[in-house]
């Protein structure tokens, strides 16, 4: 088997979230994930990057949730429905799913750092009586901002979730919460001496949150935090994405607070 | 011990029976300097095993600097070569070492580096004059093999001493044993002299070995910024793209007709763009940080999974550095 030969799928649909979020649904599931992991999605001629599913391991799609940021997401955002795209995975590790159970699980996001964790909350749903409950914390720049606005509805029913938002900066309509996503957390309803936390957002999200997190005493080891790093083989050969002795796609892309705490800086 | 003499006067057949069934390439010297070449039947062959390691490093027959690595929708069908290298010192492989943790062992492996490597046979030489920019003995090597090639050779007065380490090697022989015979304990000690005097004078370019100890110093002084890269430093990248340990890499896609060639090139990690994101984001923006990166990979993060270092001692890098920055001198500072 080539490692570097990605499968060839097409886009069933693109969904867009925001002004530069947007959400591709690929036919079928060419790749087999665990939530956490990720994929290297190629367009043709262009290059790859890689990115965390956004959909259920188990929803008969695979989606991915894309912000344009550089060069190859501006080529991805210039396809169509029905247009071939590549794909190589899946890669990394998934979450650590078994640490989670018969425990709360304490999520929290920032911008489109929200689309790997809509895949783990449906893969926790799937199984909701393994967990005690499920809180999500969740902050966006605007109202504006804000993605899967139109699945919200139906996750605020399910029982055991419990979802709170924020926005940077609220408009007319807005009725929530106003604040950046570290200010809701100043009332935390878990135990935080066991509780998992889970982060994924834009850098200095992920570092303020994880000062709020460790000062609200949840443990180094069960702060799990989503990292942003150059995978460009993704099998731990190329070096790019190395985090101290840690191949980020090899041995995350999921890292732990333990992990990485003795970093400079390790966000950036 | 697995040893057997080839008389001087059978290497040339010894090496034209090879050639028939793969590209045979060896040392041969030109102006002060060893180079790669292919043997070619009928052309002057005179190669020189007791020089020190070649100008260019072998890591070009495992990991070329351009590959394609994958190809679709039309798959790829590339097939490796049979090739054999003749006079590779240990310095060389060591990076064989490294790339065969990196794209054999790690998982998942690497099918194209396999594939060559299967298909290659190395035959080592003893370095018997190492030069000052010589330092395999600092970074824990001898200036002779005692394994990853398939024979190693040292040449002695009565021709060349071979000691077979794999099975590979062994069938080298065999099937060629009418050019073989075997070794006597004369020649066998005075491969030992030789040995004994080349390890004494890397002692005397060398006075010391480095330790596992090194692994926390170069955390300590990447953490304190020791040592101003940006002060000598002028990033031509030379030390990293003639290393025969360095592995970095980047794909690139291009359009082929019908198909996309994805092409693995060389990367170096003191470009500044090395480790930056899409969004722009760069954890090494500073020369400094990128500087001590290299070392933190080759003397620290490489040794935690593989427990020996990811530098081969081979000089290259302060031969070609443009600074004259000297490993040696950074690590003894720490």
């Amino acid at each position: 088997m080539n490692p570097y030969e990605p499968v060839l799928t097409k886009i069933k649909k693109i969904i867009p979230e925001t002004s530069t979020i947007t959400t591709f649904i690929l036919e079928g599931m060419p790749i087999e994930f665990q939530a956490g992991q990720f994929a290297e999605l190629s367009v043709l001629g262009v290059g790859e990057a890689p990115f965390t599913p956004s959909s259920s391991p188990y929803a008969r799609d695979l989606e991915f949730t894309i912000m344009k940021v550089g060069r190859m997401t501006q080529a991805l955002f210039e396809l169509k429905e029905d247009d071939t795209i590549g794909i190589r995975g899946p890669l990394g590790k998934p979450y650590p799913l078994d640490n989670f159970k018969k425990k709360d699980v304490f999520i929290v996001g920032g911008g489109v750092g929200f689309a790997p964790l809509r895949s783990l909350l449906l893969t926790l749903v799937e199984n909701i009586t393994d967990y005690k409950k499920i809180f999500i914390r969740y902050g966006a720049r605007t109202p504006k901002d804000i993605i899967y606005k139109y699945l919200l509805p139906e996750w605020v029913k399910i029982k055991n979730v419990d979802i709170l938002l924020t926005v940077d900066v609220g408009d007319e309509e807005w009725k929530g919460r106003v604040g950046v996503v570290t200010t809701i957390l100043d009332q935390i309803p878990v135990d935080v001496k066991t509780t998992p936390a889970i982060v994924c957002g834009p850098p200095l999200m992920m570092k303020f949150t994880t000062q709020r997190l460790v000062e609200a005493g949840f443990k180094d080891s069960n702060i799990y935090l989503s990292m942003e790093k150059n995978m460009s083989c993704g099998i731990g050969k190329c070096n790019h994405c190395r985090v101290g002795k840690f191949y980020v796609c090899k041995d995350g892309p999921v890292l732990t607070w333990k992990d990485v705490k003795d970093i400079e800086n390790p966000f950036v | 011990m697995n040893l057997f003499l080839l008389p001087h006067k059978n290497l040339a057949e010894f090496i034209k029976r090879l050639s028939i069934k793969m590209r045979v390439f060896y040392p041969f010297s030109e102006n002060g300097k060893n180079h790669i070449v292919e043997y070619k039947s009928g052309q002057q062959f005179s190669p020189d095993f007791t020089r020190v390691r070649t100008a260019e490093n072998i890591k070009h027959f495992f990991f070329p600097s351009r590959d394609i690595v994958a190809r679709f929708p039309t798959a790829l069908n590339q097939r490796a070569k049979f090739q054999i290298l003749i006079g590779v010192k240990n310095c060389d492989l060591r990076g064989i070492e490294v790339y065969d943790r990196v794209f054999l062992n790690w998982v998942p492996a690497d099918n194209i580096y396999k594939e060559r490597r299967e298909k290659s046979i190395i035959i080592s030489a003893d370095c018997p004059e190492p030069q000052d920019t010589c330092f395999c003995n600092f970074v824990g090597l001898n200036p002779f093999a005692s394994g990853i090639s398939d024979v190693n050779l040292s040449v002695i007065k009565s021709g060349y001493l071979f000691e077979v380490f794999t099975e590979n090697g062994q069938k080298l022989i065999r099937e060629n044993q009418d050019l073989f015979n075997n070794a006597d304990n004369e020649g066998i000690n005075e491969r030992e002299i030789i040995r004994k005097k080349a390890l004494e004078k890397l002692e005397n370019i060398n006075k010391r070995r480095l330790t596992e100890k090194i692994s926390e110093l170069v955390e300590k002084a990447d953490k304190n910024a020791v040592h101003n890269a940006r002060d000598e430093c002028v990033e031509c990248f030379s030390c990293l793209y003639c290393c025969p340990t360095c592995y970095c890499f980047l794909l690139n896609d291009y359009k082929k007709s019908d198909n996309v060639e994805r092409i693995r090139v060389w990367d170096a990690c003191y470009y500044s763009a090395y480790a930056r994101v899409g969004g722009g984001a760069n954890p090494r923006s500073r020369i400094d940080e990128r500087f001590w990166n290299r070392f933190q990979c080759k003397f620290n993060y490489f040794y935690q999974y593989e427990k020996f270092f990811a530098c081969s001692g081979c000089g290259r890098c302060f031969v070609g550095c443009s600074a004259k920055i000297d490993i040696r001198e950074v690590l003894g500072k720490l």
